[in-house]
């Protein structure tokens, strides 16, 4: 057995491994993430995760939901660490997990990967709870500056393939056809909700449809929450099913979202992202954005990045031509939610945050498209370039094809309360 | 000099007061020297000159990583501090009017009563902003005091309004009304966000202001549940740009109000001077910025004009405010908080000490991106005393961000590409 998997075995099981095995872990870790570009390549299928926030029991509840490293391949938008009490063994076991499969684990940076937040949210006292010594802090945050900015998920499919059962249950659905866009199932492998892939409305008649829109601040909802095509996150939107193509488009995966000195996917590529996260610019905006129901863009409340609207993300899609943006970075109460017509999702990974917000958590599946359509051909932003400059208009309604989607969603795993500090003393003064 | 240890001193001595008004005395400036730089998270050889004792060791590394990439140009980073030199610290009260304009008496004719608003001014140059203060209970509008003049250095044209709350300070109530009987003093939140509009408008009445300067409003404690409760009411309108309150947090706040009895039954009940007061209260380290505390401890204490009767233990200077009398009001206070502090209109901002207390909803809030959060794990309950200048710097980010007429959004990039075809 290498070290490796030793390390991996006793990190599972929720204990830290040595410092000096830290640091060489770190050491190896960053000699694998500096090969990689700003932007990894990803091909489907693929699992996408959102926070994660020390929560290692409930990543073990994700790898069993989900299927374990290596047999399913994972994307994780950052947030590993802080907030909850075991951010060193769940960043080490993915790190550790990374190393191990570089192919099969794609790690991007979250807005809580950086020196300055880990000090305040846990990390950092974590580690020196832990070690007794910064040092083991201090690698893990060498390895941070590291960690790719973006993803990009090429080859997946417009349609869904059967999820595998599990021997006894059974499906209380209809099998699977062409027409399922998105499919909802819970921690145990029962598809609770299906959305087939609506005909094309006209934009008109979006804007004074009945449906609320979905804003990130109506999220109260907390029964059956996957189950609200209404108001709810999924199925609300409507992508295009004409010319059916087999496949399922790009999708883009960043901790936060959109940054307004960003107009292409190729324009993240340039950053010097080998850095700590900066107090304002692109590569602060990407780890600190979140969407809103406005207009172009606007001031966030959070004191870094910015609100982007609608417009925003489907003339970013349009130009780079991509189906979906899936990102994480706020809490979402029902897991996983989609705005503005499906363009863009975000995928919430720890359940009952923080040990008390009462909400559930989701991974989004995308198939691979075994159609073999093969590559095809991206803009990067620069539409039309080998067509010759043609004039440029997103015209309504034009939203490509989104890929078929499985949400699954789950619930917090049984919470192991050793090891966690004891409950901080209340102040003595709060007059 | 490494990145972490400059980073570190860059910590430290932005925790340090800069320019503390010392009229008493002046004192050799000292240079500060850093050495060893192979090791980068050792405390500084030599505390004693700080003026701010607050950083244990390890609150002091954790200050230091928190330091690392924040380059701005108003950290200095080799200022020189100036402070008390070793051996010995003056603990002489110091005056408002070192670091507040103007003071002004507010009559304000009620139904039943007479109040006497007291308030500190340092008025807003040009179109620069107000910020409106209020403080905790048992406090007083000098609590401010540091956080206004260290403002004044980050914002040159901003103003501060900093009340003295009814029963705290300077500011008295005279009953009118048919029961002249004397009753508790009535704290309850709706009067003191009454009290807060009323001070606003006549201050404005006071200095013939045609219209309120943009404001932001910054509560502290008991003083954030009030300014909360103002901005939450719309009452304000547009003239508010935001509000940032400081180290109050409805879930912990009704948690503490259990032990809170106790905890005042542990204060001493007078002291024999001001000076002991000021002691006290850095000793306890219920401060921990002897400057601030020089300033706004003698406002919460006054001397007992009865000699003879209840001082004979020596210990004439006695609490400006029963706090213990003020219980039946606590839980009103906080409870809604959340609520409110989510709901209102306008920027948001809060600023913690310690450690991050949110409860449930601001938990939510929070990771959803609803309002700024900032801790400072160096700090006390007292915040904006014991964290002036940082505090300040937040705060006047704070209000840049939400200035609505210096509002420059980047470029859209639609426009970008509408130009160039």
């Amino acid at each position: 057995m290498s070290d490796l998997d030793k390390w991996i075995a006793a990190l599972r099981a929720c204990r830290t491994i040595p410092e000096a095995s830290v640091r060489e872990l770190c050491y190896k870790a960053r000699e694998l993430l500096i090969e990689e570009g700003n932007v990894v390549q990803v091909d489907a299928p693929v699992t996408i995760c959102g926070d994660i926030h020390g929560q290692f029991h409930d990543l073990m509840e994700l790898f069993r939901v989900g299927g374990d490293v290596p047999d399913t391949n994972y994307l994780f938008m950052g947030d590993f660490v802080d907030r909850g009490f075991y951010s060193l063994e769940s960043f080490l076991l993915l790190l550790c997990l990374k190393v191990r499969y570089p192919d099969r684990i794609t790690l991007i940076r979250g807005n809580h990967e950086s020196r300055q937040i880990t000090t305040v949210y846990g990390f950092y006292d974590e580690c020196l709870r832990k070690y007794g010594s910064a040092n083991v802090w201090r690698y893990c945050c060498d390895v941070f500056d590291y960690l790719a900015l973006g993803a990009l998920v090429l080859g997946t499919s417009s349609t869904l393939e059967p999820s595998p059962l599990e021997p006894g249950s059974q499906s209380n659905m209809p099998p699977i056809d062409d027409s399922i866009e998105i499919e909802i199932m819970n921690s145990r492998n029962e598809i609770t909700a299906r959305f087939p892939r609506s005909r094309r409305r006209l934009y008109d008649h979006e804007l004074t449809s009945s449906s609320p829109p979905n804003s990130p601040s109506q999220t109260q909802r907390t029964s059956t929450p996957s189950r609200t095509p209404g108001g709810g996150p999924p199925g609300t939107s409507a992508t295009t099913s004409a010319p059916a193509s087999p496949s399922g488009g790009a999708v883009l995966c960043v901790h936060g979202g959109l940054s307004p000195l960003i107009d292409s996917v190729d324009k993240i590529r340039l950053l010097d992202r080998k850095q700590e996260v900066p107090h304002e610019g692109a590569m602060c905006d990407l780890l600190w954005s979140d969407p809103d129901d406005i207009d172009g863009w606007g001031l966030s409340p959070r004191g870094a990045g910015f609100l982007f609207g609608a417009d925003i993300v489907k003339r970013f899609n349009h130009m780079n031509d991509l189906s979906l943006i899936a990102r994480a970075h706020q809490l979402v109460m029902e897991g996983f939610k989609e705005m503005f017509d499906s363009s863009i999702v975000t995928v919430w990974s720890a359940p009952n945050y923080c040990y008390r917000c009462g909400n559930v958590a989701a991974i989004l599946e995308l198939g691979e498209d075994l159609t073999g359509g093969g590559v095809v051909g991206r803009s990067n932003g620069d539409l039309g370039r080998a067509r010759g400059k043609e004039e440029v208009v997103l015209r309504e309604g034009e939203v490509r094809s989104g890929p078929g989607r499985r949400y699954r969603v789950f619930e917090a795993a049984p919470q192991d309360s050793r090891g966690m500090p004891a409950k901080k003393p209340v102040a003595d003064y709060f007059l | 000099m490494s990145n972490l240890q400059r980073s570190f001193a860059k910590a430290k001595l932005a925790g340090l007061p800069l320019d503390p008004p010392l009229p008493h005395s002046t004192f050799e400036e000292q240079e500060v020297t850093l050495e060893d730089p192979d090791d980068d998270l050792k405390p500084l050889p030599d505390q004693k000159f700080t003026d701010d004792d607050s950083s244990s060791a390890s609150s002091a590394s954790s200050a230091s990583s928190t330091g690392t990439i924040r380059p701005s140009p108003t950290n200095r980073l080799f200022a020189r501090p100036k402070g008390p030199p070793s051996g010995r610290r003056p603990l002489d009260p110091l005056l408002w009017s070192d670091f507040f304009d103007q003071e002004l008496y507010l009559d304000n004719p009620r139904a039943h009563e007479i109040v006497t608003h007291h308030v500190y001014l340092t008025l807003p140059l040009e179109k620069g902003p107000l910020f409106v203060t209020h403080h905790g209970a048992g406090s007083s509008g000098l609590s401010f005091a540091m956080l206004t003049s260290e403002l004044r250095k980050a914002l040159p044209n901003s103003g501060v309004l900093s009340l003295d709350a009814r029963g705290h300070g300077e500011t008295t109530v005279k009953n009118t009304g048919q029961f002249t009987m004397e009753g508790p003093l009535n704290l309850s939140l709706e009067i003191l966000s009454q009290d807060l509009l009323d001070v606003i408008r006549l201050t404005q009445k006071k200095l013939s202001w045609s219209e309120l300067p943009d404001m932001v409003f910054l509560g502290h404690s008991l003083g954030g549940a009030v300014t909360t409760d103002l901005a939450s009411s719309g009452k304000m309108g547009d003239v508010l740009l935001g509000y940032a309150i400081f180290d109050v947090v409805e879930g912990s706040a009704i948690d503490a109000l259990q032990s809170m009895q106790s905890y005042l039954s542990t204060r001493p009940r007078g002291f024999p001077s001001l000076s002991a007061g000021i002691e006290w209260h850095t000793r306890s380290r219920t401060l921990r910025n002897t400057t601030s505390a020089r300033v706004s401890v003698p406002s919460l204490l006054c001397q007992e004009n009865l000699p003879g009767s209840t001082s004979g233990d020596g210990r004439p200077w006695t609490w400006r405010t029963d706090l213990a009398a003020t219980q039946p009001y606590w839980e009103g206070w906080f409870v809604g908080l959340s609520k409110k502090f989510l709901e209102a209109k306008g920027g948001k901002l809060l600023l913690l000490a310690g450690t991050d207390r949110l409860d449930k909803e601001l938990m939510i809030g929070q990771m959803q991106g609803k309002y700024q959060l900032q801790v400072f794990p160096e700090a006390g309950h007292f915040i904006h005393e014991d964290q002036a200048e940082k505090t300040a710097m937040v705060v006047a980010d704070f209000y840049r961000r939400n200035d609505r007429s210096a509002l420059i959004l980047p470029p859209k990039v639609g426009d970008l590409l509408r130009q160039k075809s």
